[in-house]
């Protein structure tokens, strides 16, 4: 429900099943009688749960004071009156004044606790988080952006435009497109800190002072509704497990006729010649891997399916091949290098592989290596984009 | 008369932005504290490490400023609100009429912050406290968002509150 009067961004929900009592967006009232059909919510879930209620503030932009005595005095009056209630506070570390807040809470009344929503947001974060691979980021990067740099004007991306590059990582596509496209705004977003860390320091080394590099988390972000012109969100789909959340998030801060942008992977599709059948057989197993880690790096091809059942229309997709004669061949093998130790040397031992399949899952990457650096050889990997239009 | 708290020695605070309504107008509207302290800390915050960040935790700072402001300002006069900045703090000091018994209090509530038992006192308002007072939104901000706040009075019956928030650091 929204309650009238206040900010229409304002939510309150209660989710009997999972016990979850959720708000969000902006509320600061005058007074509490604003807030007393939210506060009667409150009361009524209190009554209707059994051991834990969750109070999820995750999304919770704005709260004033008078809103959150209101609210707090109902939990503790509820505690005081119940033993058996245990009340769990769900804040996140991307919004910091609700931690501070709420937090004092478990030293007034101890049957509330307050959990920082701030582990794993998706499950292969920890892969693509460790800062050893920023260098091979970057390299991908430079070896996608041969090609996006021309796609990208066809999906929307022009001078003077707000955007936003959503799962930003290190931050070097903004950075090539403020160069490249100069919009009037960029907002690069990431959830992790030792990224945009880097991220600003390459702004810094370019002398680019104007993207605004932010902390969030891309299924609940602090941005607000209708904002950028074109929003990207490019290889991260793929390795969301709450893809349509993400979708939805994207839609949101999209301006009605905007577009979003997504670029993903099909990896059983990359190939190499010679040893083609090795490398097919690797990259099979690539897709499994991340199968088995609830990520989709099939999800390419699929990209339109998932732009139309979030709502967009307009939707254009496409594909191209990043080689090993686009550039540097050795980049290209770095590249590969860097895949075969993590999803080799960290993902499938971490799924409990046998060493005889490791050796095999390797020798397919080692292949591909070798058709990179063949004089003769030829090394591909797919991505594929796509763009949808929020309605008008 | 100053009275105030933890307020480092004077530093170069550089002017960001000064704003001034009529009290009458910025009283005729409660959504105005929402809207203003939205729109100035994202106006303030464009050029810090995280904008969107710092823009939400200074927002929330403002709003509470303002709200004060509104809940005890009288509609003549106005209201005059200043953001300076020196490194990773931003002052504000925002100045409204009221009437002029209701100075002591602000003088109190204010003076009351850097006792030793603030924090307490913090956790009691939290817990018996129907609705919030003047003292535990301004015990808020030095908790919660480690600002050093000080108040200054005129001639006229106007209150002067000059916040220093340090949430450059708090947000990165």
């Amino acid at each position: 429900m929204s309650v009238t009067g206040l900010s229409p961004n304002f939510k309150v929900a209660f989710d009997a099943n999972s016990q979850v009592f959720s708000l969000a967006g902006v509320v600061r009232p005058r007074s509490v009688d604003e807030i007393a059909d939210s506060i009667a919510m409150l009361k009524q879930a209190i009554d209707d749960v059994r051991g834990v209620l969750y109070v999820d503030v995750k999304r919770l932009i704005q709260m004033n004071n008078t809103a959150f005595h209101a609210f707090v005095r109902v939990a503790l009056d509820a505690c005081r009156s119940r033993a058996d209630l245990r009340v769990v506070i769900v804040t996140s570390s991307v919004v910091g004044w609700t931690t501070r807040m709420f937090g004092h809470l478990n030293q007034i009344e101890p049957q509330i606790s307050v959990e920082v929503y701030d582990s794993t947001f998706y499950p292969g974060q920890s892969f693509v988080e460790d800062t050893s691979f920023i260098p091979i980021l970057r390299t991908q990067t430079k070896m996608t952006w041969r090609h996006e740099r021309s796609i990208l004007p066809r999906h929307g991306l022009r001078p003077g435009i707000a955007m936003a590059d959503v799962c930003c990582g290190i931050g070097d596509f903004a950075v090539l497109v403020q160069k490249e496209f100069q919009p009037a705004r960029i907002v690069a977003l990431d959830h992790s800190k030792a990224s945009l860390a880097y991220a600003r320091e390459v702004a810094t080394n370019f002398g680019i002072t104007d993207i605004e590099y932010t902390y969030g988390d891309a299924s609940e972000m602090l941005l607000e509704d209708n904002q950028f012109d074109f929003v990207s969100c490019r290889h991260s789909l793929q390795i969301f497990n709450e893809r349509e959340l993400l979708l939805k998030e994207l839609y949101r801060i999209c301006k009605p006729g905007g577009r979003v942008y997504i670029t993903n992977e099909k990896n059983s599709h990359c190939l190499g010649e010679p040893r083609a059948q090795s490398i097919q057989w690797t990259y099979n197993e690539v897709a499994k891997l991340f199968s088995h880690f609830d990520m989709d790096v099939e999800l390419g091809p699929k990209s339109r399916r998932y732009l139309a059942d979030a709502g967009f229309d307009d939707i254009l997709v496409e594909s191209f091949m990043v080689t090993n004669l686009d550039g540097d061949p050795q980049d290209f093998a770095d590249v590969i290098t860097a895949w075969e130790n993590v999803y080799a040397g960290e993902m499938a031992v971490r799924r409990g592989d046998k060493p005889e399949f490791i050796e095999r899952f390797r020798q397919g990457f080692r292949d591909h290596i070798f058709a990179a650096l063949h004089p003769k050889g030829y090394a591909g990997w797919p991505i594929w984009v796509a763009s949808g239009r929020k309605p008008t | 008369m100053e009275v105030g708290n933890s307020v480092p020695a004077e530093a170069a605070f550089e002017p960001l932005l000064q704003f001034e309504m009529e009290m009458g107008t910025f009283l005729s509207e409660w959504q105005h504290c929402d809207h203003l302290s939205t729109y100035l800390a994202r106006m303030i915050s464009h050029n810090r490490a995280d904008p969107v960040r710092h823009s939400n935790f200074f927002s929330s700072a403002l709003n509470e400023l303002l709200e004060v402001s509104f809940r005890g300002g009288t509609s003549s006069g106005q209201i005059g609100l200043s953001i300076y900045r020196h490194g990773p703090v931003e002052r504000v000091q925002i100045t409204f009429p009221c009437p002029a018994e209701q100075v002591p209090f602000y003088r109190e509530a204010v003076s009351k912050i850097d006792r030793s038992d603030a924090h307490a006192r913090y956790l009691d308002s939290i817990s018996t406290d129907m609705a919030p007072s003047r003292e535990s939104i301004l015990l808020d901000l030095a908790i919660n968002f480690d600002a050093s706040i000080r108040i200054e009075e005129s001639t006229s019956p106007a209150v002067t509150l000059i916040v220093d928030l340090p949430l450059e650091g708090l947000v990165s």
